[in-house]
């Protein structure tokens, strides 16, 4: 079913060679795109666990993202905390205010959830907006420039070598987590809570864990995000963010950690190539999710998975080493 | 003598004005295989989410391998070693059957969650573990040969299996089974007759069974219980259940009133 084993083990490491070596001869913009996808990796892997996985419809992700961003930029530029320390910390601060989440995902119809969570982060961008003395408003926050090591972390490709690693990373925390028993107890709670209560697992409390799990993954998106673009606005985080994020997901493919990074890329892409034809690019970046939704429900992944082109993803470590002793 | 593994007392579940079991009280010992029959509608499955805590109920008390149950969630009665499978087979259809067996290894498996997640010497232990575990139960049911597949890919009766797999890969001391022979063949019924048997003997597992198909409840059941109308109507080995008068009204009717 594998065409290209060989693909799969050396995949990884040579897509970041790859982008080293881009790095070098690419113009500031491509080079700003590049970042950019990366930090939508982190997003749209995050917003799966939630959506994907664990099945939970929730509005919130977009918000979260902002929240990190504000989180680093806020801290960075008026506290004059390091950005080393900002990072992980919106990551954190996001996490907390995301596990709210699972308080009504708890108690309530999925529809509720949906609305809740769409509340919140109506409540968060108007926050942004209101609370000027805090986030300046409208007028937006200047993300300084961090120093890592007496060298300052300034331009497209200085901030491209912060980006890849923290993506590389939280990628692979993704995958770790997913082949774990806590990435099975996700799908289990998404498909079939009575069955996951029957076999010991903890509903509420698995909940909580993806909610902030999610909201984590925003955070850091987010805060790389306001590193990337050096200056933020609250309205960078309502609506169309949020659409942006769940396109991300549908059309790289739910339940698939690749799908979300190939809807990352392409979701960035897109918009970029299809510059020339301003006037067009709405409706072919409509056209092309509708057609998605109702062509291939499993994304461009499940298509990819079909072909024998990406490998199978199945929540287990060390699966294949199983399929290689049970014939 | 030993206490009974399950000693439940006085059992009821109220659907608003409907009581679908009602004061019902079983104990059964350990390594038994016990049958509980009763024709539709009496209340067995409605008795077996109330054990394992899927519907709000009453009950004098509820004890299991020496704990009180009475107020624990279900997922808590499960770790305690309950494990159950459905009347109508509930697996996770995107899984595959290693990943579906694995649920059951839920609680079984006891790493730590950050040495796990990042691969720290020793990290994996339970998961890898976990997978032999599952690689056992399989052939054990003789459906090794599965293990990578996923489970909408499956003959019924090997779906049947996976789930009886997942309730039994971690060992647990009570099996719940709701109508593990319904839909199956002949063929795949006596096979059923001599894993139930396994369980119980090699296993050391006690087992509540609900079943129609009654030449395999009166076979293998060490003890039967008979619930008609949310009460228990009678209760005894196959042989006396069979012959009383009350369980034969209840199968066939109210013909002699
Ligand atoms: N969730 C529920 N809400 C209301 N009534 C219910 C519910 N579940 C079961 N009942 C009722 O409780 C009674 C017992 O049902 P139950 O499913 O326990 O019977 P059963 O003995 O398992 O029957 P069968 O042999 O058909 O599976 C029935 O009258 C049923 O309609
Ligand atoms: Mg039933």
């Amino acid at each position: 079913m594998e065409r290209l084993p060989w693909l799969r083990r050396g995949f990884a490491p040579v897509l970041c060679v790859l982008l080293v070596l881009l790095a070098q001869v690419a113009d500031s913009y491509t080079q700003y795109i590049v970042n950019l996808a990366l930090i939508y990796v982190v997003i749209g892997v995050g917003l799966n666990f939630l959506l994907g996985y664990a099945g939970q419809f929730a509005f919130a992700h977009a918000a979260l993202m902002g929240i990190g961003a504000y989180t680093t930029a806020l801290l960075t530029s008026r506290l004059y905390w390091s950005f080393w320390l900002c990072l992980p910390l919106s990551g954190v601060v996001a996490a907390a205010l995301g596990a709210l989440g699972a308080l009504p995902a708890m108690r309530m119809k999925r529809v509720y959830l949906a609305l809740v969570t769409l509340a919140f982060a109506q409540l968060v961008v108007w926050v942004l907006v209101n609370w000027n003395v805090v986030t300046l408003g409208t007028d937006g926050v200047d993300v300084p420039a961090p120093m890592l090591f007496g060298w300052r972390v300034k331009g497209d490709t200085s901030v491209f070598y912060v980006v890849l690693p923290c993506t590389a990373l939280m990628y692979w925390l993704a995958k770790r987590i997913l082949e774990s028993r806590i990435g099975r107890a996700f799908v289990t709670i998404r498909e079939n809570e009575i069955v996951a209560r029957c076999n010991g697992i903890n509903v509420a409390r698995t909940k909580t864990v993806v909610f902030a799990l999610s909201a984590f993954y925003a955070g850091i998106g987010g805060s790389l995000y306001a590193l990337t673009l050096g200056f933020i606005v609250p309205d960078a985080f309502g609506l169309s963010q949020l659409v942006l994020h769940f396109s991300i997901v549908v059309l790289g493919g739910l339940l698939s950690l690749s799908g979300a990074a190939i809807g990352a890329v392409v979701l960035t892409a897109l918009p970029e190539l299809l510059r020339d034809l301003q006037a067009l690019q709405e409706i072919i970046y409509g056209l092309v999710l509708m057609v998605v939704i109702l062509v291939m429900p499993q994304g461009i992944a499940g298509l990819l998975k079909r072909w024998g082109v990406l490998p199978r993803e199945v929540l287990a470590r060390n699966w294949r080493a199983l399929a290689r002793e049970t014939p | 003598m030993n206490a009974p593994l399950l000693d439940a007392r006085d059992v009821t579940v109220r659907f608003g004005g409907l009581i679908a079991v009602d004061a019902v009280s079983l104990a059964i010992p350990e390594r038994e295989i016990r049958g509980l029959i009763g024709p539709n509608g009496a209340g067995k499955t409605t008795f077996f989410n109330a054990i394992s805590g899927l519907v709000p109920h009453g009950g004098a008390a509820l004890r299991f391998d020496g704990r009180d149950m009475l107020h624990l969630p279900a997922h808590r009665r499960a770790a305690a070693g309950m494990r159950r499978t459905f009347q109508s087979v509930q697996l996770v259809p995107q899984f595959t059957v290693l990943e579906n067996v694995l649920v059951g290894m839920h609680t079984g498996i006891a790493d730590n969650p950050a040495a796990s997640v990042l691969g720290l010497p020793g990290g994996n232990r339970g998961e890898l573990g976990a997978q032999r575990a599952v690689i056992e139960v399989l052939e054990f049911l003789g459906i090794g040969e599965t293990l990578l597949q996923r489970v909408n890919q499956l003959t019924f009766a090997q779906q049947r299996y996976v789930e009886i797999a997942r309730a039994i890969v971690g060992r647990p001391k009570l099996l719940m089974l709701d109508e593990p022979a319904a839909g199956l063949s002949p063929g795949d019924v006596k096979m059923l007759d001599a894993l139930l048997r396994r369980l119980r003997d090699e296993w050391g597992m006690t087992i509540l069974l609900v079943e129609h198909v009654l030449s395999l409840v009166l076979e293998i059941s060490d003890r039967v219980t008979v619930l008609d109308n949310g009460r228990m109507i009678a209760e005894g080995s196959p042989a006396e259940v069979a012959d009383d008068p009350a369980v034969k009204t209840a199968y066939l009717g109210n013909e002699n009133v």
